[in-house]
Order: C-alpha cells, then structure tokens, then sequence
C-alpha cells in the first residue's frame, strides 16, 4: 500500500516544480486538501455520468436516433480525444487519491481495536453502510471499467464477432445480452449506485457545503441522483436485454 | 439491595510501556454496585488488584464530572461506553447487566501512543492548539465585557464549538483514526468570532498541518465522530474547516 501511494505522489511532486504551482500542489497535498480534490474529480466524474446516461437514454428513441447521435459524437475527432483524455486523467486521480487517503488512514490506526462497534444506529445514517465501502466499490466500478472498455470502446471481446453489426446500436444489442457483460454490467451498476450514495455527499460535505436549513434537502438530493444514475443504467440495460 | 450488585468478568488492556506487545487479561469482579460510575468500579478492581499483591490498571482520569476530558476508554467497542454525550465517568454500572463481560481497550491510533495500560499520550492535541489555536490579545487590565458586541445567535454556534473537551473520542471511534472534528471544532470556536480574526488564515493552515505531521487519519464523512463525542460537536464543523481551509489557502493573507 506504501509503495502504491509513493507511485501516486509523483505526479505531485513532479507538478510541484513547475514555476508558479508549488503553493497550489502543497495546498492539495494536505489530508483537507486530498479531500478536496477527492470531492471536484468525483463530482467531475458524476457530471460525465449524466452526459453518459443522456446518451444511453437515446437507445430508448430507437436505432436511428441512437447512431445519428453515436456518429455525431465520433466526429468530433479532436475535441472528443481530448474530453476522453480529460476523463481518464480525472479518474486517475480520483483513484490515486483514494490510495492515498487509505494509506495515511492505514497508517493513522497501526493496531486494530479487539471490538469496535458504531454509535449510529443501523439504519440511522442511509450512506453510512456505503461509505465503509468506498474502496472497494470504487475498484469494482474500475475494474468493470476496463470491461466496459474492451467491450464497446476498443471492440476487442475476441468471443464476439463485431464485424458483422452495422452501426453503434447493433453492437450495443449484441454486447450487452452476451452473458458475462451483462452480468457485469448489473453488478458494477449497484456498486456505482453504492458508490455514489455516499460519494455525493461527502463531496459536498469536502468542500464546505454544510448549512442546518439545506443539510436534510442535500442528503436527500444526493441519495436520490445516485439510485436515479444506477437505475438509469440498470434500465437501459434490462431494455436492451429484454429486446434481444 | 442484593439486585443492586453484579458480578463482571472484565478484560482489560495491560502493557508496560509504549514499546511492549500489551495483551487482554481477564479479571473476576463481584458484588459491584450498580449506583457506581465505571471509573469507581476500575478504582475497586485496582484495590482488589493490589489487596491480592498483583499491579493495578493505570488508566487516565481527574474531574469525574465529564468536563475535563481526562478519561477515554474504549468499553465493549465505543468510546466513552455505549451511551450519547456520555464520558466514562459519566457512565455508570446499571447499564451492564449481572454476568456480562466488558472488554477495556485504550484509544488506539497512532497520533495516540500508549503510555501504559489504558493511558494513552494525547498530547498530539495539545500541539495541534499550539500551532494555532488560540488569539493575540493585549496584556494589561481585563478588556469590559461586551466591549465587542457579537450577536447572540453567533456565540451560540462558537459555544457549541467550543464545548469539545478535547478527549480524543472522535479520533478513537473513527475508522480512519482522523482528528478532523476535535481540529474543526477548535478552529471554528475562533473563526466565528470577531477575536479570531487577526489570526484566521494562519491558524487553520497551521492546524491542519501540524495534524498531518501528528500522523492522523484521512476523513471519510462517516459522522461516527459525531456519534460518539460526549460533547455533540457537530459535523458541520468539519464543513466549516474545510471552507475555512480553502478560503485560507486560496485568498488568505501570507
């Protein structure tokens, strides 16, 4: 885990020499400020969701509707690969701050207690079984990512036989119904509802967002953009599926 | 009366020093009286410690009244015993039933060292207030009451604030050992307040630094801390500290 976090720091420490950035990277590299950064790239990350699931929802209008707006994407060309490498860059970081922040609170409690119990009642706090999952719910979605990535990104499923479908939404009505996708696919979107849970929350709560009058409309915001993204997932999928 | 007294088996920390292993020794402690604060019952397990030749339990204490924020313990996995708002000397013994078992650790994180038994050194917090928690003021005679006029409902939150004693309970009950809620409440009882303000950049850059060095955990917004603090420090603090920390570094004065 040491080791993994020193890999994390050296983007930091390489950004920390450039001219006229050292006082922001030593700002970031705080435990606050980790937070802080934690909370813009996932929140980055959840408004790539929506812009994601806007275009999913297209699947709904139809095949024609769908690859118009799958070509018009694709022709952006530049401007596309430089959102595609903004997007991975922020999800690296996201990923090697939650490295980062696990190894200092790995470090902060060496010894484990014999017995631990919480003061919130079970159900006391809806996020507050998700946030002891953040971690691992976090590499689930990574992982399902990579799938993701192969499958309809890269094309690169060697059981699958892409050449023979015509246009985005026949790949996507091949990909998806084939067994493993799908199971992957419904798994990694409860994490990603689980994650999110708990993740916009706390984001808010990172960076400062907190007022008595606005906290219960927050909490209650939150939870409900998180199941309306998964959901909004899990049915594009489930349609897709039940249509093949 | 006899329902008034129960018999415990406890298991209780024991270490030597800071560098030794430390393990749980189990000790049998009958006809305790439920009227007695958990405190009172580890001063009569210590004197049926001694009375029978063996070394007493080192544990920390001094006010009994919850005010100080001497005594911790972590009892049956929550910090301060299973009640709310509750320190340990507030704690008592009806809330243990005849025959149970309760488990006794100290504080454990590693900003927290153990000193022996059940003391741990807390005086990773009394650094973190030295790096900037406190205001600048003249010497001199006593400044008038009300000679600055602040506004009922502002020292209210402050006084909320405020109230943290320090105990260290949020750090012991979070799962990532973080200090951010003790930090958070002894920059926001300053913040708030017009003293606080020659020093207020400066100050949360400074504490939240020096509680880096400490070696404390990352915060996750559990609100665990919350949970388990005998004063109620809200988390709201922590919101605060982290505004505090971003106006600080973004647009505070060098």
């Amino acid at each position: 885990m040491d080791a993994l976090c020193r890999i994390c720091c050296i983007p930091a420490e390489l950004l920390a020499k450039v001219p006229g950035l050292g006082p922001l990277i030593r700002m970031c590299c705080t435990s606050v400020g980790q937070k802080v950064l934690m909370a813009l790239t996932g929140l980055a990350l959840c408004g790539f969701l929506v812009t994601h699931l806007s275009g999913n929802l297209l699947l709904f209008a139809g095949e024609e509707a769908f690859n118009t707006y799958a070509e018009k994407l694709h022709s952006m060309g530049a401007l596309l690969k430089a959102a595609e490498v903004g997007l991975l860059a922020t999800f690296l970081a996201h990923l090697g701050l939650a490295v980062s922040t696990t190894a200092m609170s790995r470090r902060a409690r060496s010894k484990q207690y014999a017995q631990k119990e919480s003061k919130q009642g079970a159900f006391a706090l809806p996020s507050g079984g998700a946030s002891n999952w953040m971690l691992l719910t976090g590499l689930g979605i990574g992982a399902f990512l990579v799938l993701h990535l192969v499958d309809l990104k890269f094309k690169l499923r060697p059981d699958l036989d892409y050449a023979t479908q015509d246009g985005a939404y026949a790949t996507v009505n091949m990909v998806l119904p084939s067994p493993v996708s799908f199971v992957a696919y419904s798994v990694a979107l409860i994490l990603l509802g689980i994650h999110l849970s708990h993740g916009v929350r706390s984001a808010l709560q990172s960076l400062g967002v907190s007022h008595s009058k606005w906290n219960k409309l927050i909490e209650i915001g939150s939870m409900l953009f998180a199941w309306a993204i998964a959901l909004g997932f899990i049915c594009v999928l489930g349609w897709v599926v039940l249509n093949s | 009366m006899s329902s008034d007294l129960i018999n415990l088996t406890l298991r209780v920390w024991r270490q030597n020093d800071p560098d030794s292993q430390g393990q749980f020794e189990s000790y049998q402690l009958n006809g305790v009286s439920t009227h007695m604060s958990f405190l009172e019952m580890l001063d009569v397990l210590n004197e049926q410690l001694i009375e029978s030749g063996q070394e007493s339990v080192a544990f920390d204490h001094d006010c009994r009244e919850g005010i100080c924020g001497t005594c911790s313990l972590m009892i049956n996995g929550q910090a301060h015993g299973p009640d709310k708002a509750t320190t340990t000397c507030q704690l008592h013994m009806r809330r243990f039933n005849d025959g149970d078992t309760v488990t006794i650790e100290p504080w454990r994180a590693t900003g927290f060292p153990v000193v022996k038994d059940l003391v741990v050194d807390r005086g990773a917090f009394d650094r973190i207030i030295s790096a900037g928690g406190y205001v600048s003021v003249n010497t001199g005679n006593a400044p008038d009451g009300n000679a600055i006029p602040i506004a009922g409902t502002t020292q209210e939150v402050a006084m909320d604030a405020a109230a943290c004693i320090g105990c260290g309970a949020c750090v012991a009950a979070c799962k990532n050992a973080s200090a951010m809620l003790f930090v958070s409440a002894k920059v926001s009882q300053l913040a708030i307040l017009p003293q606080g303000q020659q020093e207020r950049s400066e100050r949360v850059v400074s504490m939240v630094s020096q509680m880096d060095d400490e070696g404390f955990g990352s915060c996750t917004n559990t609100s665990e801390c919350e949970a388990a603090c005998p004063a109620e420090i809200s988390v709201s603090n922590i919101a605060r500290l982290n505004r505090e920390y971003l106006r600080a570094s973004l647009c505070g004065r060098d």
